[in-house]
């Protein structure tokens, strides 16, 4: 039946008039495309900031940390919820967390999806990511999510924090697209962009941040 | 949702009176004006950035059936489940279905006009689920039951006092406030809990991407992130045609959309899906449900020049720059889809008959056409329409019949005019027509009209050629 | 010299013959030969409008024999010209004959200020004013013409006059032919934003170059501010030049 519905949908729009394709127009090359490092760093720094999202500068793995204490401290975080994906594993977090009296989750903590769930909308403080990607043209970071990457950790807590290592800094978004989607027989599940923290300005328009999500977004940049 | 698209010209003149959407109508379009070329300037060329994304929305119209097929078989392909409907009924029959099967009370909705369309949540309501708005606007206006007033800020019209009392009235917030960020707030934890229990999630799709199967969600709250996150169960529904060839096509719409939109230079979240969680994530759903609704579309493909309408992607620009909806918002359109955007659409998807007003309530001023990044064609597609409905109107027909035998030829047509003088001078005093009783009333309501000059053009010149032709010989 | 052929429509024929007396007076002092068909009837925008399109093609075929083999058509109405130039061609698309001779047509013809500027390569018009005027962007002209430059070169020529800006000048004044009647309040409305964007604007005089937009936004002033004045570009051109002399 389904299937019924299917080809009867498919024969109309095809026993319709065919229509020209359009001559289509390249796009003139953006301007991002011959930035420099340091100039990509600061347009991707400037683009976040339009949409209130923070850029902290780490020089190497090491100064993370630090930066990760003193925003647990400021935000009075005392349990975060954290990936495992390849920039945090790394880095040890459970044991740093132990240091520094911040609890550090990830979601294998937990025996099923419910108390994983209840965890990261109500109990923790924020969630800590990596950042596959940054793209300058927007200020957007990319997150692959699997196993080692869930969903909700960037956007069930009121703080998302990603790390992001400056050499996965890139100009435009196609950079990103076309590495992820080369391969059609492992595309991802979920890919998201996310430029700046949740935010609506739904009631008389004026902007009111963590409508649904994070009412904060930092970025740590490394490298 | 009810379609109240025969009241425009009474709903419209309602709206005219209300001062305070008024006075925010009358920022909205400076603000917008604003807000878009501020974020077009990233683009070395905004001309050519807009002609790139027309193009595309040209392609994908143009190659629709093959697009959509290609689409299907490589979301098949990701694990996605892919339902065709017909019809908005067959659609929201299959959803509910789907609801009561899985044994889920209640769906939370990401934002999503197509659904609506459908009046998904209606049809849900009355079989006994619950279906909640998730984005702050649509929440807003689903407890109030209007059609959205714009489509990006669809309660944004609305005073805080109203807001507090809507919320009041539905146990969102216990105590009285007119504070913004509290009302927010309320919002938040109201809809937090009903997430964080979420087994089914409905959302809508921005864009789909024939080459890789891949749908495309844009948003700024995180609503249909969340959406997307925490139930077992994700159903996305499309409209057909919201596929484009390739993820970058859908990529450089995306930087359109998003400046068209709100003015930003990308949404907060864009969320793209292939398929359903793989087996050991943590979250996303078990199953992901592709909804292709068809809805009258199928048919409307088959009108060449109506079928235009369908490269519209819902960034909203054309409300915004409208004069027309910049006087009287959004309710008068009567359904989902309001302003030039409603004009051109409702028409199609609820017949010309009871929606001729859309497409006549339009001076043809060109603003819509003029700013759309997806190259639909406004003014074109209304007199498309008129002429469609054209000979519906008596009266209208026999005029133009006559003014056609007039208008073949200059001697018949000057000595017509030179009849219609006196008779429209019989109104005139003082060189001004303030009123010809039955006739343009609504023209005279407010505004007079000179009276005839002693001769017109056409005699002027005739007497003066031959005064210079006496004079030559 | 020159020779242009004068198209002039309904609304200044009928209404406004002034307008099509300047028109007329102002090419000729600048060199311009006009000549004037005297067949010349409507372009068919109203029937175009009104979704009779039957009755707009045989407008369309009718202008095109009048007018078909002039260099140059010159008119001061630009929705008018916005018509020939877009709707004939789509008009006669299935009628080959016609839809070649229509897109043949389409270059040729002018609003009034395009062929003074572009055309001419006149920019001043020895014109002179002393005040300050306003510039309304008339719809078909701006977005249907692409032509807002022209006017603004010609206005900024005049001496003694200032252009000051006016703002929302490129909103619709709220005339669309037959919208005008039919949704009177919301066209009213939109008039009487542009009135008071006008007096608000400090100018003492606004100019336009469309009839429909005069008559509308004329007629509003008519009404409720007599004493101030809309006017037709060509008007103001033409008269202002006389006056210095
Ligand atoms: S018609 Fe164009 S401008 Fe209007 S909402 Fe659709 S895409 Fe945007």
């Amino acid at each position: 039946m389904p299937d019924d519905v299917r080809r009867f949908i498919l024969r109309k729009l095809k026993n319709a008039p065919a229509g020209t394709a359009p001559s289509r127009p390249p796009l003139p090359p953006l301007p991002v495309l011959s930035l420099n490092r340091e100039e990509l760093i600061s347009l991707f720094t400037e683009n976040l900031a339009e949409q209130t999202g923070m850029v902290y500068r780490a020089a190497n793995a090491q100064d993370i940390k630090p930066h990760l204490a003193e925003i647990a401290a400021r935000e009075q975080v005392k349990i975060m919820l954290a990936a495992t994906d390849a920039v945090l594993a790394p880095l040890h977090l459970r044991a740093w967390g132990k240091t520094t009296g911040v609890e550090v989750l990830t979601a294998e903590d937990f025996p099923d999806r419910e108390s994983y769930r209840e965890a990261a909308f109500n109990r923790v403080q924020a969630g800590v990511t990596g950042a596959d990607w940054g793209v300058a043209e927007s200020g957007t970071i990319c997150l692959l999510h699997d196993r080692d990457q869930p969903r909700l950790i960037s956007i069930a807590p009121l703080l998302h924090i990603a790390v992001l290592p400056v050499e996965r800094l890139v100009a435009v978004y196609e950079q990103v697209v076309q590495s992820v989607y080369a391969d059609k027989n492992r595309l991802p599940a979920h890919f998201t962009f996310i430029t700046g923290p949740s935010m609506t300005a739904d009631i008389q328009g004026g902007p009111f941040k963590g409508m649904h999500g994070p009412r904060k977004l930092i970025v740590i940049l490394v490298g | 949702m009810d379609v109240r698209t025969q009241e425009f010209a009474a709903a419209a003149n309602r709206e005219l009176k209300n001062e305070r959407s008024r006075n925010f109508l009358g920022r909205l379009a400076p603000y917008f004006a604003r807000s878009c070329a501020g974020a077009m300037k990233t683009f070395p060329d905004p001309a050519a950035a807009v002609a790139c994304g027309r193009a595309i929305r040209a392609d994908a119209v143009a190659r629709l059936p093959d697009l959509l097929e290609q689409f299907a078989k490589n979301a098949l392909a990701c694990g996605a489940k892919i339902i065709w409907a017909k019809t908005a009924a067959q659609a929201n029959e299959f959803i509910l279905a789907l609801a009561k099967e899985k044994g889920v009370r209640y769906v939370a909705k990401g934002k999503s006009m197509v659904t609506e369309e459908m009046g998904l949540n209606e049809y849900l309501k009355t079989n006994g689920i619950d279906a909640f708005e998730t984005d702050l606007g649509e929440f807003i206006i689903q407890l109030l039951r209007r059609p959205p007033f714009h489509i990006v800020g669809p309660a944004i019209n609305l005073p805080v006092e109203e807001i507090r009392d809507l919320f009041l009235a539905h146990g969102v917030i216990d105590e009285p406030t007119t504070d913004r960020i509290a009302l927010g707030g309320a919002a938040r934890r109201y809809l937090r809990d009903k997430f964080r229990r979420l087994d089914m999630a409905v959302t809508g799709v921005n864009m789909a991407a024939a080459d890789t199967g891949a749908i495309f969600n844009v948003e700024n709250e995180g609503n249909i992130r969340l959406c997307k996150s925490s139930p077992a169960i994700q159903v996305s529904v499309m409209s057909l045609e919201k596929v484009v060839p390739t993820m970058n096509d859908a990529l450089h719409l995306l930087r359109l959309l998003c400046r068209h939109c709100t003015g930003q230079k990308l949404s907060s979240y864009v969320s793209i899906d292939c398929g359903p969680k793989k087996p050991g994530d943590a979250d996303g759903p078990e199953e992901l449900y592709i909804l292709i609704l068809d809805n009258g579309r199928s048919e409307i493909y088959r009108d060449v020049k109506a079928r235009e309408a369908l490269r519209c992607i819902r960034c909203g620009a054309c409300l915004s720059v409208c004069p027309v909806y910049g006087k009287i918002g959004g309710y008068p359109y009567g359904w989902v889809y309001s302003g030039p955007m409603g004009q051109v659409l409702n028409p199609l998807l609820l017949g010309r008959e009871q929606t001729r007003d859309l497409y006549f309530a339009t001076t043809l001023c060109g603003a819509c056409r003029d700013v759309c990044p997806a190259g639909v064609d406004h003014p074109r597609l209304f007199l498309h329409y008129r002429e469609q409905q054209a000979s519906s109107v008596r009266a209208q027909g026999l005029f133009f019949k006559a003014w056609g035998r007039l208008v073949k030829s200059g001697g018949r047509w000057h000595f017509a005019v030179r009849l219609l003088r006196p008779l429209i001078n019989r109104f005139a005093a003082n060189g001004v027509i303030r009123k010809m009783p039955g006739l343009m009333n609504g023209w005279f309501a407010s505004r007079n009209l000179p009276a005839l000059a002693h001769k017109t053009f056409h005699k002027q010149w005739k007497k003066q050629e031959r005064q210079r032709d006496a004079g030559r010989r | 010299m020159k020779t242009v052929s004068l198209f002039i429509p309904c609304l200044v024929d009928l209404f406004l013959p002034r307008i099509g007396e300047a028109t007329y007076r102002l090419l000729a002092r600048l060199g311009v030969r006009c000549i004037y068909h005297s067949e010349q009837t409507c372009c068919g925008q109203p029937a175009v409008n009104a979704g009779f399109t039957k009755e707009a093609r045989l407008a369309a075929r009718h202008f095109i024999d009048v007018f078909g083999d002039d260099e140059a058509i010159v008119s001061p109405a630009g929705s008018c010209v916005c018509a020939v130039k877009t709707h004939y061609p789509e008009l006669l698309e299935n009628e080959p004959f016609w839809r070649e001779r229509a897109e043949a047509l389409a270059p040729r013809i002018y609003e009034l200020s395009q062929y003074l500027v572009d055309v001419l390569g006149v920019s001043d018009c020895g014109a002179f004013y002393d005040g300050k005027v306003a510039y309304h962007e008339s719809c078909h002209i701006l977005r249907g013409l692409g032509v807002s430059a022209q006017p603004k070169e010609l206005l900024s020529r005049v001496r003694g006059a200032k252009l000051v800006p006016l703002q929302g000048a490129e909103t619709c004044c709220g005339f669309g032919g037959e919208f005008a009647n039919r949704y009177p309040e919301i066209s009213t409305a939109m008039v009487k934003e542009k009135c008071e964007n006008y007096l608000a604007s400090g100018a003492d005089l606004l100019l336009l170059n469309e009839p429909g937009c005069l008559l509308n936004i004329g007629g509003y002033l008519s009404r409720h501010v007599p004493d101030r004045k809309v006017m037709h570009l060509a008007e103001f051109l033409a008269a202002a030049g006389r006056e210095e002399r």
